[in-house]
């Protein structure tokens, strides 16, 4: 435990930390920063998620025939109120927007009639009729349901038709999932680059600095490169915590607890494998980080193990990392139990990548017992 | 005590060292030769950083790669040249080390104050290694070998760096260490183990060339070694057709020590052959005169 110890203090040193909380500010800026400070982003986003509250609370996790005809009388109710805050308005009557249907049907090239428009939805911001809009929008997604939205292969219709059986259809605004999905993506893309910058160095620093000579004719010998992967692997895994800790913390801020026991396929445009609640949901996709963390982890420490330089452990690990945010994140974390994938494809990416980078640690630690040590 | 079986050792097609056969008991051993002769090689495979590519070391009769870490304990190693942490104090340092050797933080806290006054880095515990010079970080890794009290203490190279003051203490320090233990010191200057040495081992072609006590090394040139002095006109012919030892300027001529293994001439004059006549002797440049 103490060489543990030992070995992680030489890997989380304040220089080094200090150089991640820089790199995290950055990449908090340029990626994570807009999923909090900008959600939900601007109208019908607002209402979307202020509606989806609503229905939760009005008809739970789950929407039947009966709650969305209640949905339906509730819009017809709120369209009634929309007319009369109209008819109180001379000038929209004038205009001859005298009812809500006129004005969302108003003429593109009627000057008067699209100045009014303006002037409600986006000078004057009046929330019933934007929320109209999105209550419109959900009965339309609500009228189609039948229907799967995309060209579909036999499977992904096969598991549309036995969600649509069971009564899941997508009946909520999709702003906060989609929201979580690119929130999670660039955490995913902030914790991975805060682990490789910290675990790279690590082993090659000790082989380049002629550290082995001592080290392997200690006692402990040549099983200290166990150690050192276990304390790199723990050292990522701490900083990872903290990482997610901290941006989770700030994701708080959304406000999207109320969804948390909502199904994932009951969000429009989020049609999944399985079916979780939004919570476990989250769950997963900090789960994948780790693993992901921990996979690239262990692939910075075979790199580190065998390159002879700096410049060639950044040189290898860049296509590495490029591959990852052109297409990993998308299939490994965005869609890891999205029907946009074939069902085998994330478990078999997820069991392949740690075989690889598992088996390349245990051939270089045998290879580390029988290596003469020159350098 | 350690045996060096017929050992070989290969990197690809260059052998480094043929058929080393050594014995070592309790004492001082000075491993003598030039650079790139194989000493350290030799040394890393009685430290187990290299496999030998034939033949095995074995230390009271057990192997001791087979020994592992039961080897390791007994073993005090300076390599030729070592790493450390420059944020690291000296006892940060063997701290660290000490825990790679299995002792305890309790343990180690007394033991490395104890050693670091012995090189005399007493009044530098707690400065960072980034502020030392050579010769400081080299008496770290003369403190760090001794840390664990070892059996078998290899030293490869272990003056380098040190000033003239420094050598004589590492000398008296080695000399102390000797009388309990199995003390092998790898170094291509002479002085460093002429005086102290109970025996010395000089390697040549990949194999070795002596191992036996300084007077019967030296015995190897008795009667061979000469000096005269002579006008500086005449030198370079001198050159041309003696192994010379040495030269210096005294009193306007030259004062010449060299091989001679013929009839000499009356007014040279004949002298006692010390460890670094044989040494010169022995790995001088083909080109560089003839031994008559």
């Amino acid at each position: 435990m103490r060489m543990i110890l030992n070995e992680m203090k030489k890997i989380l040193t304040w220089r080094m930390l200090t150089f991640l909380l820089l790199v995290n500010t950055v990449l908090y800026f340029l990626l994570i920063s807009f999923d909090i400070e900008y959600f939900p982003n601007g109208r019908p986003a607002l209402d979307g998620y202020r509606l989806g509250i609503e229905m939760i609370e009005e008809y739970g996790v789950k929407m039947d025939e009966e709650d969305m005809l209640d949905f339906s009388r509730q819009y017809k109710s709120l369209k009634k109120e929309a007319d009369e805050y109209l008819q109180a308005r001379p000038e929209f009557a004038a205009a001859g927007l005298e009812n809500y249907e006129k004005l969302i049907t108003s003429d593109w090239n009627n000057e008067e009639q699209q100045k009014l428009s303006n002037q409600i939805f986006h000078e004057e911001q009046v929330d019933l009729f934007w929320e109209l809009q999105e209550r419109s929008r959900l009965m339309e997604f609500h009228d189609m349901k039948e229907m799967i939205g995309f060209e579909a292969n036999a499977l992904q219709q096969k598991r549309f038709d036995e969600l649509l059986a069971e009564g899941k259809y997508q009946a909520y605004s999709e702003v906060v999932i989609q929201n979580f999905k690119d929130f999670i993506v660039h955490v995913g893309i902030t914790v991975l680059f805060s682990v490789v910058l910290l675990i790279s160095p690590f082993i090659l620093k000790d082989r380049t600095r002629r550290l082995l000579d001592l080290q392997y004719t200690a006692k402990v010998g040549r099983n200290l490169y166990k150690t050192k992967l276990i304390a790199g692997i723990l050292s990522a895994g701490m900083v990872i915590t903290v990482l997610l800790a901290f941006y989770f913390s700030l994701y708080a801020q959304n406000g999207t607890s109320p969804y948390f026991g909502l199904g994932v396929n009951a969000f429009i445009a989020n049609l999944t494998w399985y079916d979780p609640t939004f919570l476990q949901y989250i769950w997963l996709c900090i789960l994948a980080i780790y693993v992901i963390g921990i996979i690239f982890t262990m692939l910075a420490m075979t790199v580190s193990s065998v390159v002879p330089n700096f410049v060639t452990l950044i040189g290898i690990q860049i296509p590495l990392l490029f591959v990852m945010l052109l297409v990993g994140f998308k299939i490994l974390l965005s869609h890891i139990i999205s029907v946009q994938s074939p069902q085998w494809l994330v478990p078999c990416l997820y069991g392949l990548l740690s075989i690889v980078s598992a088996g390349l640690l245990i051939y270089l630690i045998r290879r580390e017992k029988l290596r003469d040590i020159l350098e | 005590m350690l045996v060096v079986k017929e050992v070989s050792k290969q990197y690809g097609d260059f052998t480094a060292l043929r058929d080393i056969q050594l014995e070592f008991e309790t004492g001082l051993y000075g491993l003598l030769a030039p650079n790139g002769a194989g000493k350290t090689t030799l040394i890393k495979m009685l430290a187990t950083l290299l496999y030998p590519t034939k033949g095995e070391v074995l230390y009271n009769g057990n192997n001791i790669i087979d020994m592992d870490s039961s080897y390791r304990e007994l073993l005090g190693y300076l390599p030729q040249q070592f790493g450390y942490y420059k944020n690291y104090s000296p006892k940060q340092y063997l701290l660290y080390l000490s825990a790679l050797k299995g002792i305890s933080k309790k343990e180690a806290l007394p033991k490395i104050i104890e050693l670091l006054d012995k090189v005399a880095l007493g009044d530098v515990v707690n400065k960072k290694m980034k502020k030392f010079s050579g010769g400081m970080v080299q008496r770290v890794g003369i403190a760090q070998a001794l840390l664990n009290d070892p059996k078998i203490l290899i030293l490869d190279e272990p003056t380098a760096g040190l000033d003239p003051k420094e050598r004589a203490r590492f000398r008296n320090l080695l000399t102390d260490l000797a009388r309990s233990r199995l003390v092998i010191v790898s170094t291509h200057i002479v002085s460093d183990i002429e005086s102290i040495a109970n025996e010395i081992i000089m390697i040549k072609n990949q194999q070795i060339l002596y191992k036996d006590s300084v007077e019967t090394i030296c015995g190897t040139l008795d009667g061979a070694v000469f000096e005269t002095s002579m006008e500086f006109e005449q030198l370079e012919s001198f050159r041309q057709d003696h192994v010379l030892l040495s030269e210096k300027q005294e009193y306007g001529k030259m004062i010449v020590r060299f091989i001679h293994k013929e009839t000499p001439l009356v007014d040279w004059l004949p002298v006692q052959p010390q460890l670094e006549d044989v040494f010169l002797y022995e790995y001088r440049d083909e080109t560089n005169g003839t031994v008559q």
